[in-house]
């Protein structure tokens, strides 16, 4: 029950005129992760907005791309790093091809922030574990960032990542800053090796014997493919994890971001803005298709 | 509010050409092919208005209309700017039925909420509704059932109902009062026998649906997740996807927003009505698609609009305006979803024991000696039949399964 009662729901309308209406912002930055995705680091073209654009960690944006529409983008960056946001998209369809195609210079369209953040007030004074697989890091890095920033507020941090293979694995500069930190135990895995490569060979749900955690004291955040996300929720629940303290994001395919549209109905809510971060209590009483 | 007066049928002409002046006039007018729709009016003297049947499409698309521009763009190099487009008029619609008065006070609760919807709200905050309650309900409507008409307390502006050589107008808002008090050279003082032949039109409206449509037992259905898979799969085998029962739909405001480039260098964004049985509605970049478009999309269409939206505003976002069903030729509309749905319960609470007995046997599962045994001994312990059967493991827990279920369809 805590979950539900502590994380507020979030519908984060600034009072433009209109609700469809985007913001200019310029590309200051192409940060190549892997092959497939690039992060854009992004700045709002009105200064005042870039000073005052606010948001929490899981959110996200409705991106526009000139000519191509719109498409929800997570946020990667930390609000407490203020000044830019970085969105890390992982090429997928047509907006984000021609978004991949953008260099610095360029501009683009964001309206939002959207959706209900993590809920990072029940995180405080417990330990963390995040478990990410793919382009899932994206949400997630912007927590771990936003908690490494606030220092002493947390306890151990566990990050374990997985990819498809070693030249998928994404987001390195955080993944060596995070290795080298300490109290953070940061492992990465590739469900196939590559010549090369010496680490841990496996889905990331083969990592549970290389980590201590004390479930009753954890906090689980979870992010990836939705086959990734059932087998972990699974194995979480089987180490009695409480389903309050295991948090995971949905995706879902939108088109208005605020409520409207309908094409994110899931299970009687709307993943922009009744998620898309959601507890493993809440996903229980959904009827979701992929977790079935 | 709520004061009421006469208006002559042979004045409402006039009336309108008083009050539609400024305004755009939207009424249902029967073209050419024999089709009753709403459309807008640009000359009274040339055009017949007909109130004599409910409009075959609802007045949604006004509101919401079928493709809509959101705003206008201009992109070249460093530049993208965006231009918002005001697209709404004052209008004064005409010869509303109650249920799309209802179905626009459902758009109302999803559109007006924070946040609200720009677009839809400044064309709510131009419109003048005028609705006429139906004397004679048609063939395809159920509105009694979801509690939408056929006269209505509240919702419109103005509410006519057809006495004969007179109309009886009632106000339901101020801005109804305000029309009375602006033009009081059309109406005329109610009596007391226009109040009774109303107040008995009225009720004798009530009587006259043809259907018998079990909303309230459907929702409970669903709401203990008691559809049977199988009701599912079959409505779903029945489902082409063309998504006409959402376009006639006058609740279903699910949409899409995309862009239409028109030069290189600018462009307008767009959003157009979808329909969650289309197979692109869940579909996520690069094709993957959570949902099974064959079953779980119109499991989540009946969901939505029979179970999650009686939850959240106890009320479900069906009018009973019927328009469904003549549309579906497929046979998957509203109506004959709840008459599956419940004809199941009738069947299995009228007499369960001989049912699910009567069933096994015809099915080969029991012998007549088993079912009797099973019988005498829950008339001593009085435990469902099922479970006894069970017990005596004469027949699977799958088995009875699978025989209700084929009873269901």
């Amino acid at each position: 029950m805590i979950n539900r009662d502590l994380i507020t729901r979030n519908i984060n309308s600034r009072n433009t005129s209109n609700t469809y209406l985007p913001h200019p912002a310029v590309i200051t930055e192409v940060i190549t992760e892997n092959s497939q995705i690039k992060t854009f680091v992004l700045e709002f073209t009105d200064k005042t907005l870039n000073t005052n654009f606010s948001y929490e960690s899981g959110q996200f944006v409705m991106l526009s791309v000139p000519h191509h529409g719109e498409a929800p983008i997570s946020i990667s960056s930390t609000p407490t790093r203020p000044g830019n946001i970085h969105l890390s998209v992982r090429i997928a369809g047509r907006l984000t091809t021609a978004l991949h195609k953008m260099e610095p210079g360029m501009t683009l369209g964001i309206r939002g922030p959207y959706g209900r953040p993590f809920p990072v007030h029940i995180m405080e004074g417990r330990d963390l574990l995040f478990v990410a697989g793919g382009i899932g890091l994206a949400p997630l890095r912007s927590v771990i960032n936003y908690c490494l920033d606030r220092t002493g507020r947390y306890g151990t941090m566990t990050i374990l990542y997985g990819s498809r293979l070693p030249s998928d694995i994404a987001f390195r500069q955080d993944l060596d800053i995070w290795s080298t930190l300490p109290g953070i135990t940061c492992l990465t895995t590739v469900d196939t090796p590559e010549p090369g490569w010496t680490g841990h060979v496996g889905v990331v749900t083969t990592l549970w014997d290389h980590i201590q955690i004390s479930p009753s004291d954890c906090t689980a955040l979870v992010c990836g493919p939705p086959m990734m996300i059932k087998f972990v929720l699974r194995d979480l629940a089987g180490m009695s994890f409480s389903p309050d303290f295991v948090i995971t994001t949905m995706e879902r395919h939108m088109k208005c971001g605020v409520g409207l549209c309908g094409h994110c109905y899931m299970g009687g809510k709307l993943v922009c803005t009744d998620g898309p971060v959601f507890s493993m209590a809440e996903l229980k009483d959904m009827d979701i298709e992929e977790l079935r | 509010m709520n004061e009421k007066f006469i208006l002559r049928k042979d004045h409402l002409t006039g009336f309108l050409r008083k009050l539609s002046k400024g305004h755009r006039l939207v009424a249902p007018v029967r073209n050419r092919y024999g089709d009753l729709m709403f459309q807008v009016i640009d000359s009274l003297e040339t055009t017949d208005l007909d109130l004599s049947e409910q409009a075959q499409e609802s007045p949604k698309a006004f509101f919401l209309p079928q493709e809509e521009v959101l705003f206008s763009y201009e992109a070249s190099g460093g530049i993208y700017d965006f231009r918002p487009i005001n697209n709404s008029e004052q209008t004064v619609y005409f010869g509303l039925r109650s249920c799309d008065i209802s179905a626009i006070l459902y758009m109302d609760v999803i559109f007006l909420r924070s946040p609200r919807d720009d677009h839809y709200m400044k064309k709510r905050k131009d419109s003048i509704l005028i609705s006429i309650g139906c004397n004679t309900p048609g063939e395809n409507c159920f509105c009694n059932a979801t509690r939408t008409g056929p006269f209505l307390e509240y919702g419109f502006d103005l509410q006519f109902t057809d006495l004969g050589d007179r109309f009886f107008v009632e106000s339901g808002r101020a801005r109804g009062d305000e029309i009375f008090s602006e033009w009081p050279q059309f109406f005329h003082p109610v009596t007391e026998e226009d109040v009774r032949l109303q107040y008995q039109l009225a009720l004798e409206a009530k009587a006259g649906f043809r259907r018998q449509i079990h909303v309230e037992p459907a929702f409970s259905k669903l709401r203990d997740d008691a559809v049977d898979t199988a009701v599912w799969r079959e409505m779903a085998s029945r489902c082409d996807g063309c998504g006409g029962c959402a376009y006639i739909c006058p609740t279903c405001t699910c949409f899409t927003i995309f862009d239409r480039m028109e030069s290189t260098e600018t462009g307008k964004r767009i959003r157009a009505w979808d329909s969650c049985t289309h197979a692109g509605f869940t579909r996520m970049a690069g094709g993957h698609n959570p949902v099974d478009m064959k079953i779980d999309a119109l499991r989540r269409r009946f969901m939505h609009k029979l179970y999650y939206d009686y939850s959240a505003f106890r009320r479900p976002s069906c009018v009973g305006c019927g328009r469904c069903v003549d549309m579906c030729f497929g046979g998957v509309d509203i109506v004959k979803f709840i008459d599956i749905v419940c004809a199941g319960t009738r069947k299995r609470t009228r007499d369960s024991r001989r049912i699910l007995g009567d069933l096994l046997l015809e099915a080969g599962l029991i012998s007549r000696t088993d079912l009797e045994k099973a019988l005498s001994r829950q008339a001593d312990t009085g435990e469902a039949l099922g479970k006894i059967l069970m017990d005596l493991g004469l027949v699977t827990c799958a088995e009875i399964l699978g025989v209700l279920s084929l009873e269901n369809m």
